[in-house]
């Protein structure tokens, strides 16, 4: 059987939601994170609540003056999660990015099935990434603390949270579904 | 036009003042925020009100991209405008509440002329006497003592200045780095401390990178600290005298289990980080890295060890010694020689509370001190 590629690259071709510079800095950062950890090609776990897959995951090693402008890595880290986020939505579960809006600290991105984009927000689903170079337990916990995040909150949007393990190479996706 | 064209030009500014942020260029971002805010607000306009999410959605993304353009006014405006309204979903309005206290914070703030570093520390302390909102006055007022030295070190870590044996960091330091208490969520306790930003940053040009990051760099000295192993603390922190003064000063946050028994230190910025949790076995972990990365020294090996338990009553560092008391029994008072190890900020919260002293008793009876950690 053939494993599927994840598609990191040409992001901002499919995911509307992103411009082409914002999807070459969300790729350029996990390429800086994969390489921390490994050598390309890797094989990681796709997990989501119906299926596991493993995914082929291919990159460009980052070169010194990448590596250097992403030395701060906690910046490196969210936004090469963002990259593998969107990727195996599109993946996994066809979902796109369309749509960005801001929030106080950062950005969320709306993802919709590839075949019902709308002009509007009215049917897309929250896309709740985070990164970590931590082990298992710590992408687990992540995910818990997402989808309680998003049970808690007056959220009456659905979401899906989204936890990419870079060192552990695993994807792990779970929907949260809106309170009302 | 409709609500797409704007929201897309939004979206489109939005991503360049975020590339113009991670490029350093604070004021082109806030200039693109602001076109972005604009296009956003206009977007609003365009909507139909049966659209409750995309709404709801698109007016805590204006209010934010107003907030992030350092326009308060314009995100106050915005906020009040649409909660004014009986349109909005319900996480638009917790999420519009939201913005509206960090608007009135970055007010306060802003007309005290107070810039902060990036990021909050918060810390909580649990169980014991603590209940939840309340603790004792002085176990709270040694915490905050604690985490403000704990700060300073690292401030002048960063700054790459000598290591400090004795008496408060510079007064230049004071000035220009002050820790603050601020109001936290409720909790067990919690309190919550930012780090002013320099009003003369000039003064460290070349250490401007990376004193910025004092609060990130706090957070991950005390996380390598708790650390069993001590590998990551090493690269983390290489000098060895900043290292054991880290050690020793996350040794004393730890609690014994008597006032308290559980301190969590984690980021209020970053929610999904994982708290740094102190219980009393960390100072059993503590104690064994400080044991193994300090030698003996040579005269040890020929006295014999004791463990000195009661109140720190003097602390003389100039005349080298420092004096034990035992309240509520008959026993004298007692001196610890050679202190010369002894850092100022370690011991100085611990005066007139209970320590646990370890030293090596001469066979004339002089004790000579080994290491020192609070009680309490």
């Amino acid at each position: 059987m053939t494993i599927q590629l994840l598609p990191l690259n040409d992001l901002a071709e499919r995911h509307h939601g992103l411009t082409p510079a914002l999807a070459e800095s969300y790729l350029e950062a996990a390429r800086v994170c994969l390489d921390w950890h490994h050598e390309p090609p890797q094989e990681f776990m796709l997990k989501n609540r119906a299926s596991e897959q493993q995914v082929l995951v291919e990159w460009e090693p980052p070169d010194e003056l990448c590596r250097g402008a992403w030395a701060n890595k906690d910046d490196a880290t969210r936004d090469g999660a963002y990259a593998c986020a969107l990727a195996a939505t599109e993946l996994s579960l066809g979902l796109l990015a369309v749509r960005r809006a801001e929030t106080l600290t950062g950005a969320d991105y709306y993802v919709a099935p590839i075949d019902r984009q709308t002009g509007d927000l009215e049917n897309c689903l929250r896309l709740e990434v985070s990164g970590t170079s931590l082990d298992t337990y710590e992408v687990h916990r992540r995910l818990r603390t997402k989808v309680r995040q998003a049970k808690e909150g007056k959220s009456n949007l659905p979401a899906l949270a989204i936890v990419v393990g870079f060192q552990v190479k695993l994807i792990s996706i779970q929907s949260v579904e809106g309170t009302s | 036009m409709s609500w797409t064209i704007h929201h897309s030009k939004s979206e489109e500014y939005a991503s360049q003042a975020e590339a113009a942020l991670k490029q350093g260029n604070a004021e082109r971002a806030a200039k693109l925020y602001q076109s972005a805010a604009k296009e956003e607000e206009t977007a609003l306009t365009k909507l139909d009100t049966s659209k409750v999410r995309t709404l709801g959605i698109t007016t805590v993304s204006a209010a934010s991209l107003w907030f992030k353009a350092h326009n308060l006014r314009q995100a106050e405006h915005v906020a009040f405008q649409w909660l004014a309204t009986d349109f909005l979903p319900d996480f638009a309005v917790d999420q519009l509440q939201t913005i509206l206290q960090s608007i009135w914070n970055e007010k306060i703030y802003q007309q005290a002329g107070i810039e902060f570093m990036k990021g909050e520390v918060l810390v909580s302390v649990g169980g014991g006497e603590v209940v939840p909102g309340g603790a004792p006055l002085h176990l709270i007022l040694r915490k905050v003592d604690e985490v403000r030295n704990f700060f300073y070190r690292t401030i002048e870590m960063l700054l790459n200045l000598p290591f400090r044996k004795h008496g408060s960091p510079s007064s230049e330091i004071q000035e220009q780095f002050r820790p603050w208490l601020l109001q936290a969520p409720f909790g067990s306790y919690q309190f919550a401390v930012r780090v002013q930003k320099p009003t003369q940053m000039s003064l460290f040009p070349e250490d401007t990178p990376e004193v910025e990051e004092v609060t990130r760099k706090f957070l991950k000295i005390v996380e390598d600290a708790a650390k069993e192993n001590h590998e990551d603390l090493k690269s983390t922190v290489p000098s060895p005298e900043y290292r054991e003064t880290f050690l020793k000063l996350s040794r004393n946050l730890a609690p014994t289990g008597k006032s308290f028994n559980r301190l969590e230190i984690k980021s209020a910025t970053d929610m999904e980080a994982r708290p740094i949790v102190f219980s009393p076995t960390s100072r059993q972990t503590i104690n064994k890295t400080l044991r193994e990365i300090k030698r003996p020294p040579e005269e040890k090996m020929q006295l014999e060890e004791e463990q000195v338990r009661g109140v720190l009553r003097a602390l003389h560092l100039d005349q080298d010694w420092l004096e034990i008391s035992f309240p509520g029994t008959d026993r004298e008072n007692i001196r610890i020689y050679q202190t010369g190890d002894v850092i100022d900020d370690l011991v100085g919260p611990m005066v007139n509370h209970r320590v646990i002293v370890d030293v090596g008793l001469r066979p004339d009876g002089k004790r000579l001190f080994r290491d020192i950690q609070s009680e309490e």
